[in-house]
C-alpha cells in the first residue's frame, strides 16, 4: 500500500476533519465559558460522558437511536448546566483563577467515581450504524459521518445563535467586558447561567455522538479534557470561532499522524501541539492574553 | 507573623511528634505501622507540593509524575545491584535531573498555563513506563526481589526521615529570603521581579527541590510494596490527594500538610473500609468544600481564633 496514493490521502482527511468537528463541538462549549466567565471547566468532559452514558442508557433500556436520544438528552443536560452554574460556578467566578481550576477539578473527580460506582470500569458502546459508505474508492465510516457533520451543524448553529440573535450578541457582550454589558442593562448573571447551560448541553451532544464512535468508560474524560485544552489554547482561549478550528486542526493533525506514523504517537499529539504553543506564546496563541 | 511563643509551641508539637513516631514500632502491630507509614508518604508527598504550589501560587497538577519516575529508578537501581538507601538516592537525583528542564520550560507559563501544562504531564509518564519494554517491562511490571529489599523497620525510619525532612526544608524555606521571594511571586510575579527578585531561578529552584522528594519517597514506595506497574507508579488519584491534602490542612503553611495529610488518611482509612469505591469521590467532595467555605485550610481556623483581630482573614488560597 503506498501512503501517498491521493485516494489515502483524501481518506485521511476527511476522517480527520470528521474527528475535527466532534471535537471542535467539545472544545467550544469549554472556550464559551472561558470567555465569559474566566472560568476553565476542568469537568467539562464529563458533562460530554454524562451524554454518552445518558445515550447508552436510552439505548440499553428503550432501545432509542442515539440520534433520538439528543432530542431528550441536550434540553436536560442544558438545564443541568444552567443551575450548576447558579449553585457552585457561580461562587468561582471572580474569585482566583486556581479556585475555579480546583473547584472544577473537584467536580471532575466526584462525576467521574460517581460514574465508577453507577457504570464500572468497563468499556461501553452504542454499536447503532455499522460499515461505510462506498464514494468510488473511498470507505468512508457511516458513524463517523454522521457524528461528524451533527457536530458541525451543531456548532455552526451556535456560532448563527451567538452572531444574529439579541441573546447571543449579549453572551458576546459579556464575554468582551462584563462591566460595561451590566452598564448596558443585561443581566449578567442569567446571561452565565445560560452560556453554562449552553457549553453543557455542547459537551452532552458530542457526549451522545461519542457515544456511537468510541467506546468509552466513565475515565475516558482525561483524555478528552486533555485535547480541548490543546485546542483552546491553539485557537485562541475565550475565542469561540477559535475553538471550531483548533479542533479541526487537532483532529486532521490526529489523523495523519496515525495513518503515516502511528495511532500511539496520534495520541500523543494533542499534548506535543500544546507544548508546542505554550512554548512559542507562553499566554496562547490568540484570543484573552492576559487571564 | 507568628511571635515567638507560637514557634515554641510548633517546636515542642513537632519534637513530641517525632518521639511518638519514632517509638510508635515498639507498640504497635503491622498493620498500623504500614498505616502510618502511608501517612508519612502522604505528609512528604503533600510538603513537596505545598513547596512549589502553596508557596509560589504555581499549582501543579502533575506532580505525581516525579513520584513515578523515582519508583521506576529506585526499583530498577536496585535490581541492577545498588544498595537500597543509594538506591533512593538515585531515584530522588533522577527525578530532580528531570525537572530541571521541565522547570525552565513549564515555569515560564503563568497560572492556568503552567496547570494546564502539568496536567498531562503524569499521564506521559505513564506512557513512556508502558512502551519502553526494554527498561520497564512494560504493562508487565516490575517485581523487585524480596532478598534486596530493606526491612519494614528501615522502610518505616526511612519514610519519617522523608516526611521530617521535608517538613523541615519547608519551615526553614518559610522563614528564609527565599521563601519571601516565593509568597511575593505568589502575590504579583511583576512587582517582585520589578523590585529584584530573581523569579526564574527561584522557581526553578523550588520546583527541583519539590521534585526530589517525590522522587526519593516514590524510591522508597517501590520498596515498600516490591511491585510497581505504569499504573501504580503514575497513579492519578496521588495527584489528588497531595492538593487534596495541603488545601484541607492549609497551603502555603507548614503545620497544613501535616495536620492535612492526618486528617484526610484517618478519613480515608475509615471509608476505604465502609465504602471501598466512594473514598475518592469524597475526596472530591472534600476538595470543592474546602476551595468554598475554607479557602485558608484548617490551620486558618486556629489561627484566626488565637488571633481575633477583626482585620485577620484567612489567606486566599492560591
Amino acid at each position: 500500500m503506498d501512503l501517498l496514493e491521493p485516494e489515502i490521502l483524501l481518506q485521511l482527511l476527511i476522517n480527520g476533519l470528521l474527528a475535527g468537528a466532534l471535537y471542535a463541538l467539545l472544545a467550544g462549549g469549554l472556550n464559551l465559558i472561558f470567555g465569559v466567565m474566566r472560568v476553565i471547566n476542568i469537568a467539562h468532559a464529563e458533562f460530554m460522558l454524562i451524554g454518552a452514558f445518558g445515550a447508552y442508557v436510552l439505548f440499553n433500556v428503550f432501545g432509542l437511536h442515539p440520534l433520538l436520544s439528543l432530542l431528550i438528552i441536550v434540553p436536560a443536560i442544558f438545564v443541568v448546566g444552567y443551575y450548576f452554574q447558579r449553585v457552585l460556578i457561580e461562587r468561582v467566578v471572580g474569585r482566583p483563577m486556581l479556585t475555579s481550576l480546583l473547584a472544577t477539578y473537584g467536580v471532575s473527580i466526584i462525576l467521574i467515581n460517581v460514574g465508577l460506582l453507577i457504570f464500572s470500569a468497563d468499556f461501553k458502546s452504542v454499536p447503532v450504524l455499522q460499515g461505510s459508505f462506498l464514494v468510488g474508492e473511498l470507505a468512508i465510516s457511516k458513524p463517523r459521518t454522521v457524528a461528524g457533520l451533527v457536530s458541525l451543524i451543531l456548532s455552526v448553529g451556535v456560532y448563527l445563535f451567538l452572531e444574529r440573535t439579541r441573546l447571543g450578541k449579549a453572551v458576546r457582550a459579556v464575554s468582551e467586558h462584563a462591566q460595561v454589558a451590566q452598564i448596558c442593562g443585561i443581566d449578567v448573571r442569567q446571561i452565565r447561567m445560560l452560556t453554562f447551560g449552553m457549553a453543557a448541553a455542547m459537551a452532552g451532544a458530542a457526549g451522545v455522538m461519542l457515544s456511537i464512535i468510541y467506546s468509552f468508560w466513565p475515565g475516558s474524560g482525561v483524555d478528552f479534557i486533555q485535547k480541548c485544552f490543546a485546542i483552546i489554547i491553539i485557537g485562541g482561549m475565550g475565542n469561540f470561532v477559535g475553538a471550531l478550528y483548533g479542533g479541526i486542526l487537532l483532529g486532521v493533525v490526529e489523523s495523519f499522524v496515525g495513518g503515516f506514523i502511528s495511532t500511539q504517537w496520534a495520541e500523543a499529539m494533542a499534548y506535543l501541539l500544546l507544548v508546542a504553543v505554550l512554548l512559542i506564546r507562553p499566554t496562547g496563541l490568540k484570543g484573552v492574553a492576559r487571564a | 507573623m507568628p511571635d515567638l511563643n507560637q514557634r515554641m509551641i510548633s517546636v515542642w508539637a513537632g519534637t513530641v511528634l517525632v518521639g511518638l513516631a519514632m517509638l510508635a514500632p515498639l507498640g504497635v502491630n503491622e498493620y498500623y505501622q504500614s498505616f502510618l507509614l502511608q501517612v508519612f508518604l502522604v505528609i512528604a508527598l503533600a510538603q513537596a507540593w505545598n513547596l512549589i504550589s502553596g508557596m509560589t501560587g504555581y499549582v501543579s497538577f502533575g506532580h505525581a509524575a516525579f513520584f513515578g519516575v523515582g519508583a521506576y529508578a529506585g526499583a530498577l537501581f536496585l535490581t541492577w545491584g545498588f544498595p537500597w538507601w543509594l538506591a533512593i538516592l538515585k531515584g530522588a537525583g533522577v527525578a530532580a535531573l528531570l525537572a530541571v528542564p521541565l522547570g525552565f520550560l513549564t515555569l515560564r507559563l503563568r497560572g492556568p498555563y503552567f496547570a494546564i501544562a502539568m496536567l498531562g504531564l503524569n499521564e506521559v509518564g505513564r506512557i513512556v513506563a508502558t512502551l519502553w519494554v526494554s527498561l520497564t517491562k512494560g504493562g508487565t511490571g516490575l517485581t523487585l526481589s524480596p532478598t534486596l529489599l530493606p526491612s519494614l523497620d528501615v522502610k518505616y525510619f526511612t519514610m519519617l526521615a522523608l516526611a521530617l525532612g521535608a517538613t523541615l526544608l519547608i519551615a526553614w524555606i518559610h522563614r528564609s529570603r527565599f521563601g519571601l521571594e516565593l509568597r511575593a511571586i505568589r502575590e504579583d510575579e511583576e512587582a517582585a521581579e520589578m523590585v529584584g527578585v530573581n523569579t526564574t531561578r527561584n522557581k526553578v529552584t523550588a520546583f527541583v527541590l519539590s521534585a526530589l522528594i517525590p522522587g526519593a519517597v516514590g524510591a522508597v514506595y517501590a520498596m515498600y510494596t516490591s511491585y510497581i506497574n505504569p499504573a501504580s507508579a503514575f497513579d492519578h488519584a496521588r495527584n489528588i490527594e497531595m492538593i487534596v491534602v495541603v488545601l484541607f490542612g492549609g497551603s502555603g503553611t507548614v503545620w497544613g500538610p501535616i495536620i492535612g495529610a492526618a486528617t484526610v488518611m484517618v478519613i480515608r482509612e475509615m471509608l476505604w473500609a465502609q465504602f471501598p469505591a466512594a473514598h475518592l469521590a469524597a475526596l472530591g467532595v472534600l476538595l470543592l468544600v474546602v476551595v468554598l467555605y475554607l479557602p485558608g485550610g484548617l490551620v486558618s481556623i486556629v489561627r484566626e481564633r488565637q488571633q481575633k483581630r477583626p482585620d485577620a482573614r484567612p489567606g486566599e488560597s492560591p
